[in-house]
């Protein structure tokens, strides 16, 4: 299956998706396909269901992660060299994990922590979808999405501490 | 006697066979066997009259006894009476604390001996006679051979734990349609019955296992969303706790067998009591020393409160790998034996701050939701519900400094493929050992060791220039496949495979010869009905194919598979078992990339097919 993701879930390529459209077509492929369809089907429907609804879910994750579907879409568009983070977010990084450091102990602190770091996210998000979807800047997205992916492991770790 | 099927007007398309099939429970304690009835799922009863077979085997000189009269040789016999095998399979020596099971093991080679007066057996072979038992149960019932089976394991059940339960199948007999998650068959239970939707928490404690799995249940599909658990926790550790208390108190020799045997069998007595009576009374002598003692079930609390908090620490770690707090929750189900304990009820539903569902019974939910798969399966019921159930640990592979690096992350929906590249380590290195393992932890000797491959005949390059890429494969099964392949030249590299557990699979087979003393003659005929049935089914679908999708081959395609098709049809004529076997593998091969454009096309029209849907709203 050499189709696109996005032709594959009968979504336009964009960044900004309707996820529940996604959601809604997977299953409803996966209803179509899945091998417990093909379990009285002859060994080559089996094999072929088994390799379909495994590429079926790969492409389900890749385009239901923010993150993977801003690769994915770099991807069809330019070779993922590595471009390094600047240096002033480089520093930005290191401040925010010494303060959940200092706070990891601290619940009111973390909820507080864990709020300013949600709007970050929210923020490169929303610069994420101008870079792709209007100005297709791919450069430029592409260290964004390093951002986001920072940002994304903090808010694991906030989560974390808080549990 | 089983009762005729009429299925209803219109809703089956072509009549076919009802397919005899049935849903397995192979459980620590008990196993059962059911089969879906007159469309009810229904347990299938022991000779005795029963639902549940104990999962016990007792081995004497010559003869081999299973279940209730097994049982009865437990204080009698320990040594030879062997229960709660499932805390073995799959397992080698060093997985299992010796003290707790009253039986001569011993290392057998990636499997765990135990020593009979029958002779060596292992924990396989020990299943094995617990499913031959529920597959004559099942025969007699429905009146005949069984085409199939789906086969319930632990949702945190291991790839060498899966596959050694399917060995087991395999050694009893048994086609196995599937391998599926316990919680995950008991959602099928409830949610046929009840018709729930949402996001519902199944809390599954056994005899000896423990998960949790918390699903998303809509209309049709059943999504499993995160799963989590402990293949070592279940009623037995319960039994455990008092079995401690009493040895500590009472000085009981704990390296006698028959003692520690007995007090096993009381400990049961008395946690079992205790879900029905606030207290029990004990009074009874054991090797002269008199005990006497009177447990609450406050006391009994006390004594298993470490082993409960293991659970609700589970419960909430599924919570979070879900995305879910636990206000999200829409019910909780709970299942298996082990949750009629009130200590455990109170901790469950103070975790999730509403009332249970514990109305199916625990001990036959599982067998009962297997059994209704087994219906979906075999294309006999109605029943529009597909499961997507995930890995329950994460996958890697060893590297430099024994860390783990991790290819399938844990929760990943099945069927997945996810490939890594690794290089070399050395200047002109020729070979590299993939070693591949299984759990959550950093360092290689904590997680679990599933198998070694040697990859040989790397072209020697400079440290880091080879690509080598290795791919995971796990199935609906839960089953592990890995492959590696060097990519920068097109030299293919071998693989060898060194399971470090379980049987390889020549040695199941030298198992199946021993056990089935066919006459050759027999095996023969059996072989042949077996190609002919599996050659027709191939003629009916081919055409089934050929009617609604013949437009998508060129001539010359649809030609040759005709022509193999009607070759396959004269082959019948003939008893020639080789003849029919080669010209079923030629139209397969024929029918190849037909059956993969076939399968781009039920895509295609399961998305325009719905967008048709919405334009009528």
């Amino acid at each position: 299956m050499t189709q696109n993701y996005f032709e594959l879930f009968n979504l336009p390529e964009k960044f900004q998706i309707n996820l529940e459209k996604l959601q809604e077509n997977y299953r409803t492929i996966q209803k179509e396909i899945h091998p417990d369809r093909f379990a009285m089907a002859t060994e080559n429907e089996k094999i072929q269901s088994m390799i379909k609804s495994t590429q079926i879910n790969d492409a389900y994750q890749a385009l239901k992660s923010p993150i993977k579907r801003a690769k994915y879409i770099l991807s069809l568009h330019k070779s993922l060299e590595k471009i390094p983070l600047p240096p002033d977010f480089l520093m930005q990084q290191m401040e925010w994990e010494e303060h959940l450091d200092t706070i990891s102990e601290n619940k009111n602190e973390l909820n507080k922590f864990k709020f300013i770091i949600n709007k970050e996210y929210e923020q490169y998000s929303l610069l994420l979808e101008t870079q792709i979807d209007i100005n297709q800047d791919w450069d430029e997205a592409a260290i964004t999405i390093d951002k986001l992916h920072f940002v994304e492991k903090l808010l694991n770790k906030i989560n974390i501490s808080l549990n | 006697m089983a009762l005729l099927q009429i299925s209803e007007p219109g809703k089956s398309t072509m009549p076919h066979q009802h397919r005899r099939v049935v849903g397995i429970d192979l459980g620590t304690t008990n196993s059962l066997v059911a089969s879906v009835i007159s469309g009810s799922p229904t347990i299938l009863k022991q000779i005795d009259g029963s639902n549940l077979l104990p999962s016990v085997v007792h081995y004497s000189k010559d003869k081999i006894l299973v279940g209730k009269d097994a049982k009865n040789h437990l204080g009698k016999d320990a040594e030879n009476t062997i229960s709660s095998v499932k805390r073995l399979i799959g397992k080698t020596i060093n997985d299992v604390n010796k003290d707790h099971f009253p039986l001569n093991l011993a290392d057998g080679d990636g499997v765990i001996n135990i020593k009979t007066s029958m002779g060596i057996k292992n924990p396989i072979e020990v299943s094995a006679e617990i499913l031959k038992t529920l597959k004559i149960v099942a025969e007699n019932k429905l009146c005949g051979e069984l085409m199939g089976s789906v086969v319930t394991v632990p949702a945190y059940f291991d790839d060498a734990q899966r596959q050694a339960t399917k060995d087991a199948c395999t050694l009893a007999g048994l086609n196995v349609l599937r391998l599926i998650n316990e919680p995950t068959a008991a959602a099928v239970a409830y949610g046929l019955d009840k018709k729930p939707r949402g996001c519902f928490v199944v809390f599954d404690l056994g005899g000896g296992t423990f998960d949790v799995s918390i699903l998303n249940l809509s209309k049709g599909l059943f999504e499993v969303l995160a799963t989590h658990g402990d293949a070592n926790l279940g009623g037995d550790d319960f039994d455990q706790a008092i079995v401690n208390f009493l040895n500590d108190k009472y000085k009981l020799n704990i390296t006698d067998i028959e003692i520690q045997s007995i007090v096993s069998i009381l400990a049961r007595e008395i946690k079992e009591s205790l879900s029905i009576k606030k207290e029990v009374e004990v009074l009874k002598k054991i090797s002269g020393i008199e005990i006497k003692e009177t447990f609450t079930q406050e006391q009994f609390k006390i004594l298993v409160k470490g082993l409960i908090n293991q659970t609700l620490k589970a419960t909430k770690s599924a919570l979070h790998d879900a995305k879910l707090n636990n206000e999200q929750i829409d019910g909780v189900i709970m299942v298996g034996g082990s949750t009629r304990m009130p200590c455990i009820q109170e901790a469950v539903k103070n975790l999730f701050k509403q009332e249970l569902h514990n109305d199916l019974n625990p001990d036959e939910v599982v067998a009962l939701g297997a059994a209704t798969q087994a219906n979906i399966l075999a294309g006999n019921g109605q029943e529009d519900l597909l499961l997507l159930d995930v890995t329950p640990l994460s996958l890697g592979i060893e590297t430099i400094g024994s860390i783990v690096e991790r290819i399938i992350p844990r929760n990943t929906t099945l069927p997945v493929a996810m490939a890594q590249e690794f290089t070399t380590y050395k200047d002109g290195q020729t070979a590299m050992i993939i070693h591949v393992v299984q759990g959550e932890r950093e360092l290689v000797d904590d997680c679990r060791s599933l198998a070694k491959f040697t990859l040989k005949k790397i072209p020697p390059m400079v440290a880091g220039a080879a690509k080598i890429k290795v791919t995971f494969q796990v199935d609906t099964d839960g089953l592990l496949s890995v492959s590696a392949e060097e990519t920068t030249t097109n030299a293919r590299a071998t693989i060898e495979v060194k399971p470090s557990y379980g049987l390889s699979e020549d040695k199941i087979k030298a198992m199946l010869q021993s056990s089935y003393d066919l006459a050759e003659e027999d095996k023969a005929s059996r072989a042949l009905a077996e190609t002919k049935v599996e050659a027709n089914q191939l003629i009916e679908l081919t055409q089934k194919a050929l009617d609604t999708d013949k437009d998508l081959l060129s001539e010359s395609e649809l030609t040759s598979i005709k022509n193999d098709l009607s070759e396959l049809i004269d082959s019948l004529k003939s008893s020639n078992n080789d003849k029919i076997k080669e010209a079923t593998k030629k139209l397969n091969l024929q029918s190849e990339s037909f059956a993969a454009k076939r399968m781009d096309r039920s895509i295609q029209k399961a998305l325009t097919g719905k967008s048709i849907n919405k334009l009528e709203f």
